[in-house]
């Protein structure tokens, strides 16, 4: 081994070092520093999926258009596909008003926010979101949908958040089941046993015996989440030796998530 | 030197690129994974003061961008991502002389294994901090499938890497000639 190479390996094994003598505060203020530098890259590319997305799916609609009607002139279709342009400005409005009312009737004050990226890793589930400590957002704040409850902030820099869904194991909520006196804690599965991730609601009682489709919610023990939040409906349960277990269909499709509102408190 | 900071150009952009790839629904939702197949090629092309500088980019990158700090704890510390990327760089830094001599399938072969390596250290990281060991079939696809993917798109990368480093005038690849 070369000197040049010697050398390179201690300033590799000093950097290194310091990087594993980060505590969890530290981490946090490293991340949260890095993802502000990161921030536009996160807004463009956000942009650039969104307008990919949508070539695709007029495409696509073109496509089936072109087999459903074989004798279908130009004129024809540039009016099929103004329409189908319309139906999204469309489709969009009723969403954003959809949202509009939520946040009007909610007994929250709520931020909303967008949601510009994805988890990238396998073993956490969490969604980045376009807004910040510039819009009054901290960590461990609540975050939903009007379907229901989606997860909690995590790290936040001054103009993007990464939210921790519930759909992962390490977002434990405390839940309480609808028409029962049922209480337990909802988490989510480290690898989802089927293409939906599902929830699990630990540490109820063995006699719980619960029947498919009553709702589960927020029970607002612990602090970060307030009560009457939905978080999913009873699938299935089982008796495990200690506890009884159950498995819940989460309330928010996750995998489909467009708008959320952060809760910064009540109203 | 112009195509090592290429290739740290391109660690950023495939790491901010995973964020909006989405995963593959056949695959048990397995994640498609590029900056590994970059950094392995990074490591067979560069000279090993800058393959671990390229290691400790992409392993801050990948500790900043998903490592969670959920009450107060972290899962995996910062740092452990460099260690991984070091360790599997050096491996591929070791079977150089191979790939100068034009036998990449050995390297793509090892990309896939090594970013399943990656992923695997991951799930065992984490299992160890939250209990309950398992291996169940989605847990399988999870860390195969990556390799898989990385697998199938090393030959592309390292062949666009490859062209980029003949433009830039990379030293490395003087033809017949091994370091």
């Amino acid at each position: 081994m070369s000197r040049t190479s010697i050398i390179a390996l201690l300033i590799f094994g000093a950097i290194l070092g310091y990087f594993l003598s980060f505590g969890s505060e530290t981490t946090r203020k490293f991340q949260s520093t890095v993802y502000q530098w990161l921030a536009p890259l996160f807004t463009t590319g956000s942009g650039l999926q969104k307008q990919i997305t949508s070539v695709r799916t007029q495409l696509k609609s073109l496509e089936e258009l072109e087999r459903e009607n074989s004798e279908l002139q130009v004129e024809n279709r540039q009016l099929r596909a103004t329409n189908q342009a319309l139906r999204d400005v469309e489709r969009e409005v009723n969403r954003l008003r959809h949202a509009l009312q939520y946040k009007e009737r909610s007994v929250f004050k709520l931020v909303p926010a967008e949601v510009i990226a994805r988890d990238s890793s396998t073993w956490w589930h969490t969604i980045t979101i376009n807004r910040g400590k510039e819009d009054k957002i901290d960590t461990d704040m609540p975050v939903v949908t009007d379907e229901g409850l989606v997860g909690k902030t995590t790290t936040v820099s001054a103009s993007i958040a990464v939210v921790l869904l519930t759909t992962d194991e390490n977002c434990k909520v405390a839940a309480t089941v609808e028409g029962t006196r049922e209480q337990g804690i909802t988490s989510g599965e480290r690898v989802a046993s089927g293409l939906t991730p599902m929830l699990d609601l630990n540490f109820l009682s063995k006699q719980a015996n619960l029947q498919p489709g009553p709702k589960v919610y927020t029970s607002g023990v612990g602090g970060v989440f307030p009560s009457g939040l939905l978080i999913g409906a009873v699938k299935s349960f089982r008796v495990r030796e200690l506890d009884g277990q159950a498995k819940l269909t989460p309330g928010v499709d996750m995998s489909h998530l467009e708008d959320v509102f952060v809760v910064t408190g009540r109203k | 030197m112009i195509f090592f900071f290429i290739l740290l150009v391109f660690v950023l952009i495939a790491q901010m690129a995973e964020f909006f790839i989405p995963t593959l629904d056949w695959m048990y939702n397995a994640h498609v994974y590029i900056v590994p197949v970059i950094v392995f090629y990074g490591a067979m092309a560069l000279p090993f003061p800058l393959m671990l500088a390229l290691a400790l980019f992409a392993g801050i990158l990948l500790d900043v961008l998903t490592v969670q700090v959920i009450g107060g704890k972290v899962e995996i510390s910062m740092g452990w991502s460099i260690l991984l990327y070091a360790v599997l760089a050096g491996i591929m830094h070791g079977l150089r002389p191979l790939f100068i001599r034009g036998r990449w399938e050995v390297h793509c072969i090892l990309s896939g294994i090594c970013t399943s390596a990656i992923v695997l250290a991951q799930y065992l990281m984490i299992t160890f901090r939250r209990g309950s060991i398992f291996f169940s079939n989605e847990v399988w696809w999870q860390i195969g499938g990556p390799g898989l993917i990385a697998m199938l798109m090393a030959p592309l990368i390292f062949w666009i890497l490859h062209w980029i480093a003949r433009v830039t005038r990379y030293p490395y690849l003087p033809e017949g000639r091994i370091e």
